[in-house]
């Protein structure tokens, strides 16, 4: 891809232990970008509009467990990055308070590569 | 002090934005993505693409309808997704989601992966009243 290390990106990293369908997936990612978002919108504003000028950057990574969804989660806001863990309502698929996505950024692609570079796309 | 932290042209959005009209929606409000399903995208990148749209929609009807937005944050930001069968259908969605005042968003993919540069992959309605948005939406199967 045709960016720099500096370009603000975020990631949306999915429990894959718990086989949501793909539609879930999509909706919880999204509470993941929004919260982040606004958050950001408020902490990193020059970050959060550089980060939509270059295309609003995402991606979509996967993890095996809640364990390691907490422990890079705790990583990533001593990092300073802005950080949404999303717990599901558990209408459908899921127990209610289920931790089903961690969204991470937008922050210096940098940064977040550094935390999540061993991650596969989901 | 929320304008030291806002920025200057979020600063200047707000000043010569058109002022919010009536009052705040009291139903649960929602979000629906109309997802591309014709493009058959793997699960990753539809979550990545439902997460533009549903950015892009929160920060464009952030301006344009703050009472909207506002209460639909408070009330859990539900959403919703659901399959459109190509690019036309999903155009065809979206202008009857214009005329009925409904906010809209759609996305292009840059076209890094999996699919040609500059596909239509989500149009998202909304935050919109359940009400408003079942005639468009309701016929559509869940993704």
């Amino acid at each position: 891809m045709a960016s720099t290390p500096d370009e603000p990106t975020m990631a949306l990293i999915v429990r894959h232990d718990l086989r949501l369908s793909t539609g879930k997936i999509a909706v919880q990612c999204a509470h993941a970008a929004v919260a982040c978002t606004v958050a950001a919108k408020k902490s990193h504003a020059r970050l959060t509009e550089r980060w939509r000028q270059s295309g609003a950057r995402k991606i979509c990574l996967k993890i095996d467990n809640l364990n390691e969804l907490q422990r890079l989660a705790g990583q990533a806001q001593s990092a300073g990055l802005v950080t949404h863990l999303v717990k599901d309502a558990g209408h459908t698929e899921v127990e209610p308070g289920t931790i089903t996505v961690l969204g991470i950024g937008p922050g210096p692609r940098r940064s977040i590569d550094a935390l999540v570079g061993e991650l596969k796309p989901y | 002090m929320p304008q030291r932290t806002m920025g200057l042209r979020a600063f200047i959005h707000r000043m010569t934005a058109p002022k919010p009209e009536g009052a705040p929606p009291t139903g649960e409000l929602k979000m629906v993505f109309i997802v591309n399903h014709g493009l058959k995208m793997g699960k990753g990148k539809i979550a990545a693409q439902v997460g533009h749209g549903a950015v892009k929609a929160t920060l464009d009807a952030a301006n344009r309808h703050p009472l909207l937005v506002e209460s639909w944050l408070a009330s859990g930001q539900k959403k919703i997704c659901v399959k459109g069968d190509d690019a036309a259908h999903l155009e065809t969605l979206e202008r009857e989601a214009q005329r009925l005042k409904i906010p809209t968003a759609r996305i292009h993919d840059a076209g890094h992966t999996q699919i040609p540069s500059g596909s239509l992959t989500v149009v998202a309605l909304g935050p919109a009243d359940p009400s408003q948005l079942e005639p468009i939406t309701g016929p559509l199967k869940l993704l």
